[in-house]
């Protein structure tokens, strides 16, 4: 906690700097609102039970894109890294996909899929599967050859070779692919649902801005990032929990 | 004189025979392993001894079958290789441990990948790890170990299946120099223990003279000399200190500044 204490005064000073800039500036609450207001709001939307059902729906897609999106992207990097020619083969395209970029999907998803969770949790998902990929290759790709040697060498299967050996050896590295694609996540259902959503976080600053609710937008900032740190954390306990299972130590 | 030269006897019938075996990592290119003729008799431990990046760590995956011969064979028991051998246990370089397994399931690792490992096999795997001193660090994971400690493990890891032949790769290069002499007197032990066939790779005159009924001197991808040692059996600590080791030392470098080849021959003094 004592750790802490300074970038924790740090906000303080930042919020009174602003608090006093926004009251003495002159500046109009339309454009900056003060930091009690956007506290004010933020509680009135708790209390009114209106930010739940928003909340839920980004948590959801959020947690459906990241899920979906890691799962694959653990299954292609693994194939990809077990099979070097498929790897040839597809590594244009899989890098393709990614370049192409994956919110201006946003109004084909719509189309295909129409309006609500789908689009935003395939775009999510899209944005997920990269990191994950990645990371899964190259952890894969860094066993040392005296160790797969020494597989060899017990006559261990592929599938052994894999589960025993390759997979505990790239998990950090995966383990860190998978934190990046938490952030990610939160961008990707976020923005996703400004262009598709009909609830949701995003949707709700959308909402606002319709109505000049600059309070309500930055209300629902914190949210966000609340939401995000949140899962964020909860990634780095199952992170330290699994690392200290598979890892040196 | 203690060690008389006796080039390795291809009639006799070796329990590992290494038959003209050469290697190029490419066709058509410059042979790695060239025309090795080679027989270690069953329940002794060969050295195989030269310098840097003169062949021997190929020469031994291919006694291991991790690599296959480009041209000529080698038998296991008369059988010729066509892939990793079962009978054989390897110890690399490094220890190459699994950073998340206990020193006891590294042991166990060998078993662990054919069957679930029962509790003879446990028990097995204490008596290997006690035999070579760590009975009380079986839970330690790598990290908690020192590098003699990880060598130790590596080597009872080898010898979990019972092998018949145990191939060794400069295992103890890295250790300090008190720690390397205990780890040769535990692989001796050990080797007598069920008379296990050994090939030794160094590039430690000392180390091959040590533990060799027979050492070899490899240059420029072919055995050049190989020499029996005629020191008694068990080996001792104290025999490191006798004039017929040192003999037997200085025979074998003066063996290898021979036939060192023109391009890495020292200057003249």
């Amino acid at each position: 906690m004592t750790a802490r204490l300074p970038s924790l005064l740090l906000l303080l000073i930042l919020l009174a700097g602003w608090e006093g800039w926004c009251r003495f500036g002159g500046l109009s609450p339309l454009v900056l609102p003060p930091p009690s207001a956007v506290l004010v709001t933020l509680g009135g939307e708790i209390a009114s039970g209106r930010l739940w059902p928003h909340l839920a729906v980004t948590a959801a897609e959020m947690a459906l894109g990241l899920g979906i999106g890691a799962l694959v992207g653990l299954g292609t990097g693994i194939l990809l890294a077990e099979v070097p020619a498929l790897s040839r083969l597809l590594r244009p395209y899989v890098l393709a996909s990614q370049l192409v970029p994956k919110l201006a999907l946003g109004p084909l998803f719509i189309i295909w899929f129409g309006f609500g969770m789908t689009p935003t949790i395939v775009i999510t998902a899209l944005i997920c599967f990269f990191p994950l990929m990645e990371t899964t290759l190259t952890g894969l790709g860094e066993v040392d050859a005296a160790r797969r040697d020494l597989f060899r060498m017990l006559g261990a299967s592929r599938l052994q070779t894999l589960l025993r050996l390759k997979l505990p050896t790239a998990l950090p590295v995966i383990m860190a692919g998978l934190r990046v694609a938490v952030v990610l996540a939160l961008v990707g259902a976020v923005v996703g649902e400004f262009i598709g959503g009909r609830s949701g976080l995003g949707a709700s600053i959308i909402a606002a801005q319709s109505v000049m609710d600059s309070s309500l937008i930055f209300a629902l900032f914190i949210v966000i990032t609340a939401l995000g740190m949140l899962l964020y954390e909860t990634v780095r306990l199952v992170e330290r929990r699994v690392l200290r299972r598979f890892s040196k130590g | 004189m203690p060690t008389d030269p006796l080039p390795t006897d291809p009639s006799a019938p070796g329990f590992v025979a290494v038959e003209r075996a050469s290697y190029r990592y490419q066709a058509g290119g410059p042979a790695v392993v060239d025309g090795v003729d080679w027989a270690i008799p069953r329940g002794e431990i060969h050295c195989l001894l030269g310098r840097s990046g003169c062949g021997k760590t190929t020469l031994l995956k291919l006694a291991a079958g991790l690599l296959l011969p480009s041209g000529g064979a080698i038998r296991i028991g008369g059988e010729a290789l066509r892939g990793p051998s079962p009978r054989a246990g390897f110890v690399f370089q490094a220890p190459t441990l699994l950073d998340w397994l206990s020193a006891l399931d590294n042991v166990l690792l060998p078993v662990s990948l054919k069957r679930r490992p029962t509790a003879a096999d446990r028990a097995a795997a204490r008596d290997l790890l006690a035999r070579v001193g760590l009975a009380d660090l079986a839970e330690r994971r790598p990290r908690e170990l020192s590098g003699g400690q990880r060598s130790r493990v590596a080597v009872a890891r080898a010898l979990i299946g019972a092998p018949d032949l145990l191939l060794l790769d400069e295992p103890f290069a890295a250790l300090d120099a008190l720690t390397r002499e205990e780890l040769q007197d535990d692989l001796l032990r050990l080797c007598a223990l069920h008379g296990t066939t050994a090939l030794f790779v160094t590039h430690d005159i000392g180390e091959a003279v040590y533990l060799g009924d027979c050492v070899a001197v490899m240059a420029g991808g072919r055995l050049t000399q190989a020499r029996r040692i005629a020191l008694p059996r068990p080996r001792l600590p104290a025999l490191r200190y006798t004039p017929a080791f040192a003999a037997a030392c200085r025979a074998l470098r003066e063996a290898m500044d021979g036939e060192t080849g023109p391009a890495s021959r020292r200057p003249a003094a």
